[in-house]
Order: structure tokens, then C-alpha cells, then sequence
């Protein structure tokens, strides 16, 4: 029998399908490093799409941690952690990193994608049940897709759908891990982890929160989510990563050593990974240095999105539930806000258009995320751009 | 490319309901003489008002309809450019005149059927075309109960709209009616009829943090049934009572267990030990066996999951079985339109216990469930 399969021919039709349906993704490309102003795809722009939200990928302290530690340790690390990859400035990152967050220890993974991937397939097995907010897939899917868990989902941060869900389980279940995103990054609203902790300590359920949009945004000095609700190393897994507020990379978890201990002698992706060049690290300590030590950018970027969150709603522009420097710019049908993102871009402002079916189908947003290193005349510039654009289109 | 569509006005439609009537089938003359007017025909141009604003163009629609008050006057009325028509309907219509145009639009290959009428109209329709080709229906009935209609004439405009843009899909919906034998007794009872296609939301599983993907409804379905075999394999001493509906009925068969889609059958060890059990015949089986599960599934635009018509799980053997013995199954579409689960046993000492439960984790996929709030008619 004659085989007639072509090995690759669905490379090319399936991206063509996606091309033609326009789920494909269109990369653009920064000239510069990710500033508040910035030149992608040729063009000057001012960024409000980045999640360096601290600016901290550009403060000289960091930079110049990075050339340190490269200048000393050589430009990678040679291994994996549990071989020969783990250099004193790597554990001295994840000491001082749970000095910061007020746990009792810390691990860092290459990325927040690893941690979650590597970490949560190891905490539950067939005879358990992952309880999830309805609007945080993301933070668990690459997890849990690994597992042979059950899974159970309640309304967005929906209490009362909480506490049903496990009261049910509490009946049916070994273990029970709760997973919850700690700043939800559509809509920028924050999870009551306060009351999710009293109702997991209910039936001895696991917290685990994906404070990815937290790390260095909330809480005191934007130590996290634990911070900003008095509860600091009471959640069981807090998990975040360096690549957002922090300006660098990198995934983290926060807990007991316990945990600790636990995680980094069962997640594949931290033992089977290279651990990060030490330019990483000497930038992920000096990150943690700067938000020990300079409180300024965390208040400015609080400062700044009080400021267009204001002025944005005096135009009469919807923001949503928004409660941290994640700012939807909610417009209605997908087409106005593609059409609005364009206008912007054109006119040098960066924010990205989200859509059916990250969103509901009449509540496409342009999202906007707010960045300590804007000016307030970087805002008003965007300000105006908003309200005129916004008339144009008749969504104000 | 251009969508062919069907459209159809029911222009008796809804004409019992002012005065009193349980419908307008055979009673139109009576209906008239107690003085109601034609309303479907006006409720069908509201429609395509609608649609005219939301879609703005009707460059990519083929219109394939009835001569007069039956489609083409509406259609006119509306502006809409590419009408074929394909039946001509006597001046005083009824069910017949519906039916005769279903068949002469199944010869024309059309993708969709929107129509302008109530349950009674679906029905007729559903006789014709079963679930070859997705119904949509502009609510126009004195009863609506099956699972086709938009909620109000503007959201059925929304949903035409979605559908042709592609960001909706084809799945699974009830047709539901008055069941006549029991009217006839003098009991009310609305009851599935059938499992036609209508327009339904798609369901989206994020595979990443940012990317998509969409489930087919067969995907959830498979899913489902792995779930409920698991379910029966686990526990080969325990008796199933599988409900009736499209979902269980597919999970039925890929189990491979007989089924009857508008009853209830019993299943042991995988294979169906009764089919189409009445409630005598629960209460025997209910004696023999000491474990049973009830897999329900919701019926119809309300979501009820008890009380329409699955009256043979009377009262007395839902208490035998035990609320927390029952197992709900639905695709997430299902389960987006229908935000409540709705409950009637006609006991309200039964009902309570439904509304103090207050919930269902209803399974969504394979061992995956999501919490669904109970609504009873009293509390």
C-alpha cells in the first residue's frame, strides 16, 4: 500500500486557517528596549500595553546588576539547578525574595509558565479537585491539563459559589486546591483572597493564587497579594513572576519551606530546565533591591492610574471593575475597539485591542496598563487621544 | 459567500394567547371571533429592523420564503433585496400551509430557517425538517418553551447577525409543546417533543493564557460520556436512571446502552435492564436496587431539570432517590442560556429542599463541573 501523507503540509494550512479567520498572531517589533516611549515596527509610540509596569526593565540598577553578575559569573549558568546550575546569587534571589513577600521561603523557576506548569501537576492526583474562578483558566490550564484531578469552577469571585462548591467537595475529595488569579488581567479587579483563605481553611483546601499582575503592583511596596490583605504566608503557594513589575523574567513561588522543599524535588520544569544566566539573577535582586529601598515607583504608578482612571471616567469612558493599573477601556463590539487600537497606534499610542473570546462579545476593551514611567503629560497626551477618537466613534 | 435562509411567518401565531386561549392551533376561527388580531407578520418586520441596524448589509443573504403574509411581505417591508420565494400559501393558513413550505425549502439547500411563531409553529416545522437544518425562531407564540426562540425580537436579530458573522453555532435545542394526552385529562404539562439544531453560544477552551480554542458540541459530548461510563464502571452495583434529552440521549449512545430520548430507561452494568420506565415501574426497580444515581439533563429555554415532562420521577421517587443521588449533565452552551436550573416537582416540601440546596455542580466535560443556581416556582 502506497502511503500518501504529507508530513509538514498541515504546518502551512493550519496557520493559513488561523490567518484567515484572523486568530493568527501579528508580532510587532520594539527598536528599543520596553520604555514608556518606544519605537515598534518603525514607529514612535508611547507604550500602554507593557507589563513593565514599574519601569524597572530601564532603571540603571538593575541594568547594572545584570552587567555585575555577568561580569562575574560568565553569561550562563552552565546546568540545571539540581546539577551544577545553582549559584549562590540564585539562592541569595529566593532568600531576599521571601524576606520581601514575608514567607517563610521561595523558589524561582525559569518562567511563571514553568511554575504553574511544573508545580501544579505535582500537588494533586486523580482523588483530588481543583476549584477554579470562572475567568482564571489561564493561570491553570497549562497545570492542569497535565493532571488527572477532577475540576470544579465557580463565578467570578463569586464567595457564596465558593463556599457551595466546597462544601460539596469537602465530601467527595482527598485534597482540594483552590486556584485563583490574584489580579484578574482583563478586567483588572482584584480576588477577595482574604475570604477565599477563610473559606479554604474551612475544609483544609490548598490556596494557591497566580499573582502574576500583583508581584510589585499591590500590596505595600508591591510585595503581593499576601501583603494587600494582611495575610502574608498564610496563602499556601504564592506564585508570581519577575517578568512583569519586577522588568525582568522568571517565575516564582512563595510559601513554607515545606512547599519549598516539595517543589523543587518534584516540578520537571525546574529540575529538566537550565536555570537563568546570571545576568538574570543579578537583575532579579537588584529588582527587589529597588522596591526595598525606592517606594517612589510604586507610588507613582498608583498615582498615575488613579489619575487616567479619573479622567477617563470624567469623559464618560466605562472602565469596568477595574482596581489596579490594569485599565479596560470597555467600547462594545470587537470591530470598534480593533478600529480604535488602529486609530491609536497611528496616532502614537500603543494598547492593544481585546475581544470575543478573551471577552464577552459586547464588551471588547482597548486595555490599557499603566506604567510608573509616564509623565502627566504622557497621560494628557493619551487623554486627548481617547476622548477625540472616542467621539469619532461614538462610544462617548 | 452568501448564506441561504429560510424565513417563515406563522401569521395565526400568538393569536390565542390575548384572549385567553392555550394556543392557536385549530382554534383560530375562535380566537378571531373573541377578538384577537394578527401579530406575527408586525413581530417578524421588527425583527429584520433590527437586523437592518445591527447587520447593515444584506449583500451575503439569500432570502428563500412564502409568497405574502407567510415571509415576503415582511421581507419587503424590511428592504431586503435577494428574495426567492417558493410556496404560496391559501389566504386563511394553518399548520399545514407551514409544513408545505418546510418541504418545498428543504429542496433548496438553505442553511438556516428563521421563523416567526411560537412552540406550536416549531413544532410543525420540526415534523419536517427534524435537525437537518438550525431553526431560529422571532417569539411570537403563546407558548414559548422550546429552546429555539430569542429571547425578545431584538435579541433574535442579534443572534442572525452572530450567525452569519460566524461567531455562533449550530448545537442541540428542544422543541418543546403542550403535551395534548394529559390536556386532555386536565393536566397541564409542556413536554419535549423532539431535538432540533438551533443557534447556540459556542464553548471556548482557553489552551493557553491568551489563546482560544473552540469545542465542537460533539467534543463536549464525548466528553460527557466519558465521564458518565467512568461513572457506571466505578460503580457496577449501582442502578442508572438515564433522563431524557439530546445530551443523555448521545451520551446513551456512545456508552452503548438504549435509550429512549423522551423517557427515562434504567441502566445496570452498562446495559438497560427497562426502557421508557413509568413511575410504577421506578418504585419496583427503586426496591430492588439499594444504590441508584439519576443523570438529568435541562429541558427546553427554562433549563427545568424536573418538571416538564419527566413526571413519571414523581415526587415520592425523588425523595427515594435523594437530591444528592442526582447527577446533572450539560454542554456549557446549554448552560449559557439557561443561567438557572429550574425545578417543579409539584411537591413544595420537595421543592424546598431543591431551593435550600440552592445548586448543582452540573458536569460540564469530563470531571469538570460548574456550580449552576436552582430556581423553584415558590421559592
Amino acid at each position: 500500500m502506497i502511503m500518501t501523507r504529507s508530513p509538514t503540509s498541515f504546518l502551512k494550512e493550519e496557520y493559513q486557517e488561523l490567518v484567515k479567520n484572523a486568530f493568527d498572531w501579528k508580532l510587532r517589533e520594539l527598536e528599543t528596549g520596553s520604555k514608556p516611549h518606544s519605537i515598534v515596527d518603525g514607529k514612535e509610540v508611547m507604550m500602554l500595553c507593557s507589563n513593565n509596569y514599574l519601569n524597572l526593565s530601564n532603571h540603571p540598577k538593575l541594568i547594572q546588576g545584570a552587567i555585575d553578575a555577568a561580569k562575574k559569573y560568565g553569561a550562563g549558568s552552565g546546568s540545571v539547578r539540581a546539577i551544577a546550575g545553582t549559584m549562590d546569587i540564585h539562592m541569595e534571589v529566593e532568600r531576599r525574595l521571601a524576606k520581601f513577600k514575608g514567607t517563610e521561603s521561595s523558589l524561582v523557576y525559569q518562567t511563571g509558565f514553568a511554575a504553574n506548569s511544573g508545580l501544579i501537576p505535582q500537588l494533586v492526583g486523580k482523588e483530588d479537585v481543583i476549584i477554579s474562578d470562572e475567568l482564571n483558566h489561564g493561570s491553570i490550564i497549562d497545570g492542569v491539563r497535565l493532571t488527572k484531578a477532577s475540576r470544579a469552577v465557580y463565578k467570578h469571585c463569586d464567595m457564596g459559589d465558593l463556599e457551595n462548591v466546597l462544601a460539596d467537595a469537602d465530601k467527595k475529595y482527598r485534597r482540594i486546591l483552590i486556584i485563583t488569579d490574584g489580579v484578574f488581567s482583563m478586567d483588572g479587579d482584584i480576588a477577595p483572597m482574604d475570604e477565599v483563605l477563610n473559606l479554604a481553611q474551612e475544609v483544609g483546601a490548598m490556596t494557591y493564587v497566580d499573582d502574576a499582575h500583583g508581584e510589585g503592583v499591590i500590596g505595600p511596596d508591591g510585595r503581593g497579594i499576601g501583603a494587600h490583605f494582611g495575610i502574608e504566608g498564610q496563602i499556601d503557594i504564592e506564585m508570581g513572576t519577575f517578568s512583569k513589575a519586577y522588568g525582568v523574567v522568571g517565575g516564582l513561588v512563595a510559601g513554607s519551606q515545606d512547599l519549598v522543599n516539595f517543589a523543587f524535588n518534584k516540578s520537571r520544569t525546574w529540575l529538566l530546565s537550565g536555570s537563568h544566566p546570571p545576568a538574570v539573577a543579578g537583575a532579579q535582586l537588584a529588582a527587589i533591591n529597588v522596591l526595598e529601598t525606592e517606594p517612589e515607583h510604586v507610588k507613582r504608578l498608583w498615582d498615575n492610574t488613579k489619575y487616567f482612571k479619573k479622567e477617563l471616567n470624567a469623559m464618560g469612558f466605562d472602565t469596568g471593575n477595574s482596581q489596579t493599573p490594569i485599565t479596560p477601556v470597555i467600547v462594545g463590539e470587537s470591530s470598534v475597539a480593533k478600529e480604535l487600537s488602529n486609530h491609536l497606534f497611528t496616532e502614537g499610542v500603543f494598547a492593544l485591542p481585546i475581544v470575543f473570546p478573551m471577552v464577552a462579545r459586547d464588551k471588547a476593551r482597548i486595555r490599557t496598563m499603566m506604567n510608573a514611567g509616564l509623565t502627566k503629560e504622557d497621560l494628557d497626551f493619551a487623554l486627548e487621544k481617547f476622548e477625540r477618537l472616542g467621539k469619532q466613534l461614538e462610544i462617548v | 459567500m452568501k448564506k441561504r435562509i429560510g424565513f417563515l411567518v406563522n401569521p395565526v401565531a400568538g393569536m390565542g394567547g390575548r384572549v385567553g386561549l392555550k394556543g392557536t392551533d385549530g382554534v383560530v376561527d375562535r380566537a378571531k371571533k373573541l377578538g384577537a388580531h394578527s401579530i406575527a407578520p408586525a413581530k417578524a418586520e421588527e425583527m429584520l429592523h433590527f437586523f437592518n441596524e445591527i447587520h447593515k448589509t444584506d449583500e451575503n443573504i439569500q432570502w428563500v420564503t412564502c409568497q405574502g403574509i407567510m415571509g415576503e411581505q415582511a421581507l419587503n417591508h424590511a428592504h431586503q433585496k435577494h428574495i426567492a420565494t417558493v410556496y404560496k400559501p391559501k389566504d386563511s393558513t394553518t399548520a399545514d400551509d407551514t409544513k408545505k413550505a418546510c418541504q418545498e425549502l428543504m429542496k433548496q439547500g438553505i442553511d438556516l430557517i428563521v421563523f416567526c411563531g411560537g412552540d406550536g409553529t416549531a413544532r410543525d416545522i420540526f415534523e419536517i425538517v427534524k435537525n437537518s437544518v438550525p431553526l431560529l425562531g422571532i417569539p411570537s407564540g403563546v407558548k414559548m418553551h422550546s429552546a429555539v426562540f430569542g429571547i425578545t425580537s431584538r435579541a433574535t436579530a442579534k443572534m442572525l447577525h452572530e450567525f452569519l458573522q460566524g461567531t455562533l453555532t449550530v448545537g442541540d435545542a428542544d422543541i418543546m409543546d403542550l403535551d395534548e394526552d394529559l390536556y386532555r385529562k386536565g393536566e397541564w404539562n409542556i413536554r419535549l417533543f423532539g431535538i432540533a439544531q438551533g443557534i447556540i453560544e459556542p464553548t471556548y477552551v482557553q489552551v493557553g493564557k491568551t489563546t482560544f480554542e473552540s469545542v465542537s458540541e460533539q467534543g463536549i459530548k464525548d466528553e460527557l460520556a466519558e465521564h458518565i461510563e467512568d461513572e457506571m464502571n466505578d460503580h457496577p452495583d449501582m442502578l442508572f436512571l438515564l433522563g431524557s434529552g439530546g445530551t443523555i440521549e448521545y451520551i446513551a449512545q456512545k456508552i452503548g446502552v438504549e435509550h429512549t430520548l423522551l423517557g427515562i430507561d434504567a441502566v445496570f452494568q452498562k446495559k438497560t435492564i427497562q426502557k421508557d420506565v413509568n413511575e410504577q415501574a421506578i418504585l419496583s426497580l427503586l426496591k430492588k436496587y439499594q444504590k441508584v444515581k439519576l443523570i438529568l439533563s435541562p429541558i427546553g429555554a427554562q433549563g427545568f431539570i424536573l418538571g416538564r415532562g419527566n413526571l413519571q420521577l414523581s415526587p415520592e421517587i425523588i425523595s427515594a432517590i435523594g437530591i444528592d443521588n442526582i447527577i446533572i449533565v450539560s454542554t456549557p452552551g446549554k448552560l449559557a442560556a439557561t443561567p438557572y436550573l429550574r425545578v417543579d416537582t409539584g411537591d413544595e416540601q420537595l421543592d424546598k429542599t431543591f431551593a435550600d440546596k440552592g445548586f448543582f455542580l452540573v458536569v460540564v466535560g469530563y470531571r469538570f463541573s460548574k456550580v449552576q443556581k436552582v430556581q423553584t416556582n415558590n421559592f
